[in-house]
């Protein structure tokens, strides 16, 4: 009777904050900057990575965010014997510019991505939804990823609903939502056996293998980001140009396959 | 030397100096090498030696059992053969060899009770290293055709139903020829295989030949499967797929001349008259021992942001060639994978998912109907689940006969057939702070008859009554663990099921991130059995009740601390027509527990329970069993 009350206590809490932000993709852009290819091996399905729809919600002591692709979100590696969460080969990173100050906040985006933000829209905070359980998770980021720790939250709870995986972060560690806030979210996918830099990210080479992207670079250069948010984030067919724009912004060094520039990102201001 | 010449040397030498680096660089970028060494122990306080909790039922091996430790290493071998073209191979040593078996090399010096060698326990304590898997894949330049793949695969491409994804410690076992591609992006992608059958399990009695008795050569080099996928997604949300396997398995003509060992290698009888039709012609011809052919179509619909909608239907042809397939049905007390008879059967799974109903509340509905006489031999034979239900096992529940429970540790999941299935799920569930599922299914059985040919046609597997133990489980029976997990088949049923399950986990946010989960489930389980009998219905009424708690004290690092209590109530659970039934009572007390941690590349694990298990038994000398077991695991990947 007790856990019935308490469930009824957070389903109401949840009706009372509904505000959030809306953030649109258009599809058939899951191709980072417009050369890319899925792997062969049919885990990665059709659309798997194709990015639809964000929202970020505030639900009380919670910040829930919904991310949507174009096709059922599926677990073929079957997550939840392995402490996972419901699903396989997607792994999100939504990055927040909390403060819109030109320098402020961290340049580089998370290893394994390849990407670095602009000047004027650094993030103060970095939220992972990922099929690997919180045990998993955590111990990589502090293995690979601890100069960003503090700034990094990984969601208390995870699941999925068709085309959409939902996540739950606790709202201390990020604060009220702000349409004043520049919001970018970046897909990758999920590698159980990641390179010793990499943050659970799979890589992209130049030619597809069963389970490596195709169309970028074998060097250690090119962004391994399949999808993000572009332009007005309204999922106007014109923001995949902005998408593969930002994205073709790397260089690779011919003579040292760590060596080159990262592209070069921005966030999305919904309040413009 | 002139000075051109040494010009020139010393060109060479700056140029070979500049190009090495690029050519090294290459070939690493080009050669992937993965290491992995994984260890495990257990342990457990019975005089059981091996490293796994259950082996091989029917030829018991040596390396099986409740205490050892054990390690293992496999080498990934993947390389660029050119820009579209990619090998590899996995090698891997054989898992078996405790820590104490210092010299055990596969060389049994003698074969005696007392053996001092060392090497006295062949090779599966010799941890030999042995090519698991190996591969090559090509994305060829030819129209319509994305990947073709030779050699290894886990036949992952079709579904459980059909060709099931083999499991994961077989997984590079099957072999074959792959061919990917797509005739348009959007409205015709394919996936074709022709694959080698595994000489054993994908056949009448768990072979392609290999152990029959009415055969003299068994011949199983020719026996193949064949399957083709094709996806299309016709309108955006809106995907179908449609699979059609086919399994044969072939055996020789004994009656052709040309065969090795002919009945009529002069084409005259035992008596010397000629045999009709019977001529050398240099060709051996070959008969269908058993042949399987298996449908299956879907829909898939996710249009609708606020809900998903599947559809699965499929069909199932299955023959066995009583000249050249013995029946284990009747010789091999029940226990057999398929219907002993050529049979044809079908499936509908509908399913439907509204999301958000409420905040976080979601609901979802699955309706089901197995045919009693639907086959898949060469089907997903464990790690999949095809029904939402919790079922009677947690583990998962799968449409074939041909279920594989063993070669498992005691904390893995266990595997139920659906075959005869028919009935509906409703789960409603809530994802929040707080998250719960809220299950009830209902199943009456295709599989219910009077008077069934148990003895000769349709399997039961000798052992068909009593909520089955998972946690204290032996293939012999001998603990009284109740049905088979495969035994669909009864003599005289009239079975209907209520499965309710209420579970969840309440993440407190306190003390780093404390979650308190639960489960609590009960299953109504009546059978009937024989019409016009009243003393011999079954009841059962399974009782399971679990709590739990989580703590993360560290980065990486988790400790839960669980008891689980189980009470069932089961009238008239064992017994036979003859004798009359039992009215059994099970207690149950499993605390437990589990601990694991990863650190960069290293994963560790911890597992420990104590089972208190009180059996009162009416016609039986009553059991309890006082069982304490471990099990640890220490996993490196680089």
């Amino acid at each position: 009777m007790k856990t019935l009350l308490v469930i009824m206590a957070v389903v109401i809490a949840g009706a009372a904050h509904a505000d959030g932000i809306e953030l649109k993709d258009p599809k058939g852009d899951d191709k980072g900057p417009g050369t890319y290819i899925y792997p062969t091996d049919t885990a990665y399905s059709r659309g798997a990575f194709d990015l639809t729809k964000a929202s970020l919600t505030d639900k009380g002591d919670s910040v829930e965010v919904k991310i949507s692709v174009a096709s059922r979100i599926k677990d073929p590696w079957r997550s939840k014997t392995w402490g996972g969460n419901g699903f396989s080969v997607q792994m999100f990173f939504i990055f927040i510019d909390t403060d819109r100050k030109a320098g402020s906040g961290h340049k580089a985006g998370l290893p394994g991505l390849n990407v670095k933000f602009a000047e004027g829209s650094r993030w103060e905070k970095a939220l992972i939804i990922s099929p690997q359980g919180t045990k998993r998770l955590t111990s990589e980021i502090n293995a690979k990823a601890k100069k960003w720790k503090k700034d990094i939250v990984v969601p208390t709870s995870v699941s999925v609903r068709g085309k959409s995986v939902v996540a739950r972060f606790p709202k201390s560690q990020i604060g009220s939502l702000s349409k004043a806030w520049g919001y970018q979210v970046l897909v990758q996918s999920n590698e159980g056996y990641p390179d010793k830099t990499d943050l659970l990210t799979r890589r992209v080479n130049e030619f597809n293998g069963q389970h490596r992207f195709g169309g970028g670079n074998d060097y250690n250069c090119d962004p391994h980001v399949l999808d993000m948010l572009a332009g007005q984030a309204k999922g106007a067919a014109g923001e995949a140009t902005g998408q593969f724009t930002q994205l073709k912004t790397y260089k690779c060094d011919d003579d040292n396959p760590e060596g080159g520039s990262h592209a070069t990102i921005k966030m999305v201001y919904p309040g413009g | 030397m002139s000075t051109a010449k040494a010009r020139a040397i010393l060109v060479g030498i700056l140029v070979s100096a500049t190009l090495l680096p690029t050519l090294a660089v290459a070939d690493l970028i080009n050669f992937n090498l993965a290491g992995q060494i994984y260890t495990k122990w257990l342990y457990r306080n019975n005089d059981n030696q091996g490293v796994l909790s259950y082996g091989n039922p029917f030829w018991p091996d040596n390396m099986a059992g409740d205490n050892g430790v054990s390690s293992e290493f496999q080498l990934l071998v993947e390389g660029r053969v050119g820009d579209y073209v990619q090998a590899g191979v996995r090698i891997k040593s054989r898992f078996g060899a405790l820590w104490q078996d210092w010299w055990e090399n596969g060389d049994i010096k003698y074969d005696q009770v007392e053996n001092t060698s060392g090497e006295s326990l062949g090779m599966n304590r010799a941890q030999y290293m042995k090519l698991r898997g190996y591969w090559i894949r090509a994305q060829l330049p030819i129209p319509w055709m994305d990947a073709l793949l030779i050699g290894s695969s886990d036949l992952g491409m079709f579904n459980p139903w059909t060709i099931g994804k083999i499991r994961f410690i077989d997984r590079d076992n099957g072999k074959g020829i792959f061919v990917q591609g797509r005739v348009h992006d959007q409205y015709l992608r394919y996936h074709a295989a022709v694959i080698a059958l595994p000489k054993l399990w994908v056949g009448p009695g768990w072979s392609t030949g290999v152990g029959d008795p009415l055969l003299r050569i068994p011949f199983y080099s020719n026996d193949w499967a064949y399957g083709l996928k094709l996806e299309s997604d016709p309108l955006d949300g809106w995907s179908m797929t449609l699979v059609g396997t086919v399994t044969l398995d072939s055996e020789i003509d004994m009656t052709d001349p040309d065969a090795a060992g002919s009945l009529y290698p002069t084409c005259q009888d035992e008596l010397g008259n000629p045999v009709p039709d019977c001529a050398k012609n240099g060709a051996v011809d070959t008969l269908h021992r058993y042949s399987n052919v298996v449908a299956t179509f879907e829909n898939q619909i996710d249009v609708w942001d606020g809900g998903s909608f599947n559809i699965l239907a499929g069909f199932s042809h299955s023959f066995i060639n009583e000249r050249l397939a013995n029946n284990g049905v009747r010789d091999n007390a029940g226990v057999f994978p398929l219907v002993y008879d050529t049979v044809n059967g079908s499936f509908v799974r509908v399913r439907a998912e509204f999301f958000d109903v409420a905040d976080g509340l979601n609901f979802k509905f699955e309706y089901f109907n197995i045919d009693e006489h639907f086959m898949t031999i060469f089907g997903a034979r464990r790690e999949a689940d095809v029904l939402w239900t919790d079922g009677f096992m947690e583990g998962g529940q799968l449409p074939t006969l041909n279920l594989a429970n063993e070669f498992v540790d005691f904390d893995e999941d266990w595997y139920e057939s659906i075959v005869g299935w028919h009935g509906a799920t409703a789960i409603l569930s809530f994802v929040g702070d707080v998250e719960f599922n809220l299950e009830g299914t209902f199943i009456t059985y295709n599989t219910n008859a009077q008077n069934r040919d148990t003895d000769n046609v349709y399997p039961d597997f000798l052992h068909t009554d009593g909520y089955t133990d998972i946690d204290i489980y032996d293939y012999a029976n001998v603990f009284d663990r109740g049905r088979d997990l495969r035994s669909v088949y009864r003599q005289f049923q009239d079975r209907m099921s209520i499965i309710a399950r209420f579970d969840g986990v309440w993440h407190t946010g306190k003390l780093n991130g404390l979650d308190l989960g639960w489960k609590f489930k009960y299953i109504y389980d009546s059978d009937n059995r024989e019409d016009g009998r009243d003393d011999d219905d079954y009841l059962g009424h399974i009782m399971m009740g679990r709590i739990w708690l989580t703590i993360p004290p560290a980065d990486g690092l988790a400790i839960t601390l669980g008891g689980q209590v189980d009470y069932w109530i089961e009238d008239n659970r064992r017994g036979s027509r003859e004798q009359g039934y039992s009215d059994d009572t099970t207690f149950k007390v499993r605390p437990y527990v589990d601990i694991s941690y990863a650190y960069q590349g290293l994963a560790l694990r911890y597992r420990l329970e104590y089972i208190y298990k009180d059996a009162q038994r009416e016609r039986d000398v009553d059991r309890t069993f006082h069982v304490i077991r471990s099990k640890a695991t220490a996993e490196v990947s680089w």
